[in-house]
Protein backbone atom coordinates (compact mmCIF):
# COMPACT_ATOMS: atom_id res chain seq x y z
CA UNK A 1 0.00 0.00 0.00
CA UNK A 2 1.13 3.31 -0.93
CA UNK A 3 1.50 6.12 1.85
CA UNK A 4 0.03 9.24 1.35
CA UNK A 5 2.27 12.30 0.85
CA UNK A 6 2.81 14.52 3.67
CA UNK A 7 0.00 16.93 2.66
CA UNK A 8 -2.55 14.66 1.10
CA UNK A 9 -5.66 14.21 2.76
CA UNK A 10 -7.16 11.83 0.07
CA UNK A 11 -5.63 10.40 -3.11
CA UNK A 12 -8.11 8.30 -4.98
CA UNK A 13 -7.69 6.97 -8.70
CA UNK A 14 -10.50 4.86 -10.70
CA UNK A 15 -10.41 3.15 -13.76
CA UNK A 16 -13.29 1.77 -14.75
CA UNK A 17 -15.68 1.36 -17.84
CA UNK A 18 -18.37 4.29 -17.20
CA UNK A 19 -21.92 3.38 -16.77
CA UNK A 20 -24.97 5.82 -15.39
CA UNK A 21 -25.80 3.90 -12.97
CA UNK A 22 -22.93 4.29 -10.96
CA UNK A 23 -22.48 7.77 -10.69
CA UNK A 24 -24.46 7.98 -7.56
CA UNK A 25 -22.55 5.56 -6.04
CA UNK A 26 -19.14 6.94 -6.92
CA UNK A 27 -20.10 10.25 -5.53
CA UNK A 28 -21.38 9.07 -2.14
CA UNK A 29 -18.07 7.23 -1.42
CA UNK A 30 -16.21 10.29 -2.33
CA UNK A 31 -18.24 12.29 0.17
CA UNK A 32 -17.57 9.27 2.91
CA UNK A 33 -13.82 9.33 2.21
CA UNK A 34 -13.68 13.48 2.06
CA UNK A 35 -15.90 14.11 4.69
CA UNK A 36 -13.36 13.64 7.76
CA UNK A 37 -11.56 16.47 6.28
CA UNK A 38 -13.44 18.79 4.90
CA UNK A 39 -16.03 20.08 8.00
CA UNK A 40 -17.52 22.92 6.26
CA UNK A 41 -20.69 21.16 4.54
CA UNK A 42 -20.99 23.76 1.62
CA UNK A 43 -17.36 22.89 1.00
CA UNK A 44 -17.83 19.64 0.63
CA UNK A 45 -21.37 20.13 -1.38
CA UNK A 46 -18.95 22.20 -4.36
CA UNK A 47 -16.72 19.33 -4.07
CA UNK A 48 -19.24 16.49 -4.54
CA UNK A 49 -21.04 18.83 -7.66
CA UNK A 50 -17.54 18.91 -9.06
CA UNK A 51 -17.51 14.87 -9.15
CA UNK A 52 -20.62 14.30 -10.21
CA UNK A 53 -20.83 16.68 -13.72
CA UNK A 54 -17.04 15.34 -14.32
CA UNK A 55 -18.42 11.36 -14.00
CA UNK A 56 -21.63 12.19 -15.96
CA UNK A 57 -19.57 13.90 -18.44
CA UNK A 58 -17.13 10.99 -18.99
CA UNK A 59 -20.34 8.72 -19.30
CA UNK A 60 -21.95 11.26 -22.25
CA UNK A 61 -19.15 11.51 -24.12
CA UNK A 62 -16.62 8.86 -23.76
CA UNK A 63 -15.94 7.22 -27.12
CA UNK A 64 -15.31 3.52 -25.25
CA UNK A 65 -12.62 1.88 -23.34
CA UNK A 66 -11.92 2.94 -20.21
CA UNK A 67 -11.77 6.23 -18.64
CA UNK A 68 -9.63 7.51 -15.12
CA UNK A 69 -10.95 9.67 -12.81
CA UNK A 70 -8.73 10.93 -10.12
CA UNK A 71 -9.40 13.31 -7.13
CA UNK A 72 -6.90 14.68 -4.32
CA UNK A 73 -7.29 16.52 -1.28
CA UNK A 74 -4.03 18.31 -0.04
CA UNK A 75 -3.39 20.11 2.61
CA UNK A 76 -1.88 23.53 1.75
CA UNK A 77 -1.17 26.87 3.87
CA UNK A 78 -4.77 28.32 5.04
CA UNK A 79 -6.45 25.55 4.12
CA UNK A 80 -6.90 22.59 1.20
CA UNK A 81 -6.92 21.82 -2.24
CA UNK A 82 -8.90 19.87 -3.86
CA UNK A 83 -8.03 18.74 -7.72
CA UNK A 84 -10.21 16.09 -10.11
CA UNK A 85 -9.14 15.03 -12.76
CA UNK A 86 -11.19 12.67 -15.92
CA UNK A 87 -9.28 11.18 -18.60
CA UNK A 88 -11.47 9.53 -21.72
CA UNK A 89 -11.30 9.17 -25.51
CA UNK A 90 -13.66 11.19 -27.13
CA UNK A 91 -14.80 11.86 -30.50
CA UNK A 92 -13.69 14.52 -32.62
CA UNK A 93 -17.01 16.49 -32.46
CA UNK A 94 -16.85 16.21 -28.56
CA UNK A 95 -13.49 17.89 -28.82
CA UNK A 96 -14.17 20.88 -30.95
CA UNK A 97 -17.20 21.49 -28.37
CA UNK A 98 -14.83 20.80 -25.37
CA UNK A 99 -12.42 23.09 -26.71
CA UNK A 100 -14.71 25.37 -27.35
CA UNK A 101 -16.53 25.26 -24.27
CA UNK A 102 -13.63 25.64 -22.31
CA UNK A 103 -12.15 29.01 -24.19
CA UNK A 104 -14.60 30.48 -23.67
CA UNK A 105 -14.87 29.89 -19.96
CA UNK A 106 -11.20 30.67 -19.65
CA UNK A 107 -11.91 33.88 -21.50
CA UNK A 108 -14.90 35.03 -19.46
CA UNK A 109 -13.61 38.03 -16.92
CA UNK A 110 -16.40 36.00 -13.95
CA UNK A 111 -18.09 32.90 -13.57
CA UNK A 112 -21.41 34.09 -12.59
CA UNK A 113 -21.65 36.11 -15.21
CA UNK A 114 -20.69 33.67 -18.36
CA UNK A 115 -22.78 30.86 -16.74
CA UNK A 116 -25.80 33.34 -16.17
CA UNK A 117 -25.34 33.55 -19.90
CA UNK A 118 -24.84 30.23 -20.71
CA UNK A 119 -28.45 30.09 -18.57
CA UNK A 120 -30.09 32.31 -20.86
CA UNK A 121 -28.65 30.94 -24.13
CA UNK A 122 -29.74 27.69 -23.15
CA UNK A 123 -33.27 28.25 -22.38
CA UNK A 124 -34.28 28.52 -25.98
CA UNK A 125 -32.49 25.26 -26.93
CA UNK A 126 -34.34 22.46 -26.21
CA UNK A 127 -31.78 19.61 -27.07
CA UNK A 128 -28.75 18.89 -24.37
CA UNK A 129 -27.32 20.83 -21.77
CA UNK A 130 -24.00 22.31 -22.00
CA UNK A 131 -23.93 23.90 -18.81
CA UNK A 132 -22.38 21.07 -16.33
CA UNK A 133 -18.83 22.84 -17.11
CA UNK A 134 -20.13 26.18 -16.58
CA UNK A 135 -21.74 24.76 -13.59
CA UNK A 136 -18.47 23.42 -11.96
CA UNK A 137 -16.59 26.75 -12.43
CA UNK A 138 -19.74 28.76 -10.79
CA UNK A 139 -20.99 26.89 -8.44
CA UNK A 140 -18.26 24.29 -7.78
CA UNK A 141 -15.66 27.56 -7.34
CA UNK A 142 -13.34 25.57 -9.39
CA UNK A 143 -11.16 26.53 -12.26
CA UNK A 144 -11.01 23.79 -15.32
CA UNK A 145 -8.08 23.17 -17.57
CA UNK A 146 -7.87 20.89 -20.38
CA UNK A 147 -5.93 18.86 -22.48
CA UNK A 148 -6.07 17.33 -25.91
CA UNK A 149 -3.58 14.54 -26.42
CA UNK A 150 -5.04 12.77 -30.03
CA UNK A 151 -8.42 11.45 -29.16
CA UNK A 152 -7.83 11.64 -25.23
CA UNK A 153 -9.15 14.32 -23.57
CA UNK A 154 -8.13 15.18 -19.80
CA UNK A 155 -10.20 18.07 -17.71
CA UNK A 156 -8.94 18.99 -14.97
CA UNK A 157 -10.31 20.77 -12.39
CA UNK A 158 -9.03 22.98 -9.10
CA UNK A 159 -9.46 24.68 -6.31
CA UNK A 160 -9.60 25.53 -2.74
CA UNK A 161 -11.31 24.19 0.13
CA UNK A 162 -11.93 26.17 2.94
CA UNK A 163 -11.35 23.99 6.15
CA UNK A 164 -12.53 26.80 8.49
CA UNK A 165 -14.12 25.32 11.50
CA UNK A 166 -11.43 22.65 12.07
CA UNK A 167 -9.47 22.55 15.30
CA UNK B 1 -55.43 15.15 -10.15
CA UNK B 2 -56.03 13.31 -13.60
CA UNK B 3 -54.18 15.83 -15.08
CA UNK B 4 -50.99 15.55 -13.45
CA UNK B 5 -49.67 12.15 -11.66
CA UNK B 6 -47.27 11.00 -9.64
CA UNK B 7 -43.61 11.03 -11.49
CA UNK B 8 -41.79 7.55 -10.28
CA UNK B 9 -38.30 7.34 -11.98
CA UNK B 10 -34.87 5.11 -10.54
CA UNK B 11 -34.77 7.20 -7.58
CA UNK B 12 -36.18 10.11 -7.91
CA UNK B 13 -40.14 11.13 -7.48
CA UNK B 14 -42.21 14.17 -7.92
CA UNK B 15 -45.58 14.04 -6.41
CA UNK B 16 -48.09 17.03 -7.20
CA UNK B 17 -50.78 18.61 -5.37
CA UNK B 18 -53.56 20.69 -6.41
CA UNK B 19 -55.38 23.25 -4.00
CA UNK B 20 -57.38 26.09 -4.98
CA UNK B 21 -54.46 28.44 -7.27
CA UNK B 22 -51.50 26.65 -6.34
CA UNK B 23 -50.48 23.39 -7.44
CA UNK B 24 -47.04 22.07 -5.39
CA UNK B 25 -44.90 19.41 -6.09
CA UNK B 26 -43.03 17.72 -3.88
CA UNK B 27 -39.76 16.58 -5.37
CA UNK B 28 -37.43 13.61 -3.94
CA UNK B 29 -34.45 11.97 -4.66
CA UNK B 30 -31.74 12.51 -7.09
CA UNK B 31 -32.20 14.32 -10.35
CA UNK B 32 -29.46 12.73 -12.12
CA UNK B 33 -29.19 10.97 -15.54
CA UNK B 34 -31.99 8.86 -15.68
CA UNK B 35 -34.45 11.68 -14.37
CA UNK B 36 -33.80 13.59 -17.43
CA UNK B 37 -36.44 13.30 -19.91
CA UNK B 38 -38.96 12.37 -17.35
CA UNK B 39 -38.47 15.85 -15.72
CA UNK B 40 -38.34 17.79 -18.97
CA UNK B 41 -41.70 16.07 -20.20
CA UNK B 42 -43.12 16.82 -16.07
CA UNK B 43 -41.89 20.75 -16.00
CA UNK B 44 -44.09 20.70 -19.72
CA UNK B 45 -47.04 19.04 -18.14
CA UNK B 46 -47.22 21.61 -15.17
CA UNK B 47 -47.17 24.68 -17.04
CA UNK B 48 -50.30 23.09 -19.69
CA UNK B 49 -51.86 22.76 -16.28
CA UNK B 50 -50.87 26.06 -14.69
CA UNK B 51 -52.22 27.81 -17.51
CA UNK B 52 -55.31 25.59 -17.97
CA UNK B 53 -56.30 26.24 -14.48
CA UNK B 54 -55.26 30.37 -14.14
CA UNK B 55 -52.87 29.39 -11.16
CA UNK B 56 -51.17 31.95 -9.75
CA UNK B 57 -48.74 30.14 -8.15
CA UNK B 58 -46.32 27.13 -8.49
CA UNK B 59 -44.19 25.41 -5.59
CA UNK B 60 -41.71 23.01 -5.92
CA UNK B 61 -40.98 21.75 -2.74
CA UNK B 62 -36.86 20.53 -2.91
CA UNK B 63 -36.65 19.89 0.46
CA UNK B 64 -36.15 16.39 0.19
CA UNK B 65 -34.29 16.99 -3.32
CA UNK B 66 -30.59 15.53 -2.35
CA UNK B 67 -28.76 16.29 -5.46
CA UNK B 68 -29.90 17.63 -9.54
CA UNK B 69 -27.54 17.22 -12.41
CA UNK B 70 -27.11 19.69 -14.81
CA UNK B 71 -29.34 18.56 -17.26
CA UNK B 72 -31.97 18.04 -14.95
CA UNK B 73 -31.58 21.97 -13.96
CA UNK B 74 -31.54 22.68 -17.93
CA UNK B 75 -35.13 21.51 -17.56
CA UNK B 76 -36.17 23.95 -15.27
CA UNK B 77 -34.35 26.93 -17.14
CA UNK B 78 -36.47 25.72 -20.20
CA UNK B 79 -39.43 25.81 -17.96
CA UNK B 80 -38.80 29.05 -15.91
CA UNK B 81 -38.02 30.94 -19.35
CA UNK B 82 -41.77 29.35 -20.70
CA UNK B 83 -43.22 31.12 -17.69
CA UNK B 84 -41.57 34.50 -17.57
CA UNK B 85 -42.18 34.70 -21.33
CA UNK B 86 -45.93 34.01 -20.73
CA UNK B 87 -48.75 36.08 -21.61
CA UNK B 88 -49.80 35.47 -18.03
CA UNK B 89 -46.82 34.26 -15.67
CA UNK B 90 -47.52 32.69 -12.55
CA UNK B 91 -45.06 32.78 -9.73
CA UNK B 92 -42.83 29.85 -9.47
CA UNK B 93 -41.30 28.92 -4.99
CA UNK B 94 -38.88 26.90 -4.32
CA UNK B 95 -39.09 25.58 -0.97
CA UNK B 96 -35.20 24.24 0.08
CA UNK B 97 -33.30 22.82 2.96
CA UNK B 98 -30.57 25.07 3.89
CA UNK B 99 -28.19 21.90 4.98
CA UNK B 100 -28.48 21.03 1.17
CA UNK B 101 -25.55 23.30 -0.15
CA UNK B 102 -25.88 22.63 -3.81
CA UNK B 103 -29.76 24.23 -3.45
CA UNK B 104 -28.48 28.00 -2.80
CA UNK B 105 -26.08 27.83 -5.48
CA UNK B 106 -28.30 26.16 -8.10
CA UNK B 107 -31.25 28.11 -7.74
CA UNK B 108 -29.40 31.57 -6.75
CA UNK B 109 -28.89 31.02 -10.68
CA UNK B 110 -32.56 30.15 -11.37
CA UNK B 111 -34.26 32.89 -9.83
CA UNK B 112 -31.45 35.38 -12.11
CA UNK B 113 -33.03 34.51 -14.92
CA UNK B 114 -36.21 35.40 -13.52
CA UNK B 115 -36.23 37.28 -10.76
CA UNK B 116 -40.27 38.36 -11.37
CA UNK B 117 -41.10 35.00 -11.20
CA UNK B 118 -38.94 33.07 -8.88
CA UNK B 119 -38.65 33.47 -5.15
CA UNK B 120 -36.83 30.96 -2.53
CA UNK B 121 -38.05 29.90 1.13
CA UNK B 122 -35.89 28.38 3.15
Amino acid sequence: MTELGLGLRVSVTLCFEPRADQIGSLRNALSDLCTPHISDADELSRLLLTAHELLENIVKYSAGGDVEFECTIERVTGGLRARLRTRNRADPNRLDDVRARLAALGAANDAISHYDEMIRDSAGKREGSGLGLARIEAEGEMRLEYRIDGDELTITAEGAISDHGRP
Amino acid sequence: MSELSTLVTDGFTCTPTLDAAELSIVFAGSGDMHAVAPVADYLKQVHELAVQCSLSRVSCDFRSLTFMNSSCFKAFVVWIDTVKNAPQPYAIRFLTDPNLHWQRRSLEALRRLAMQVVSIEN
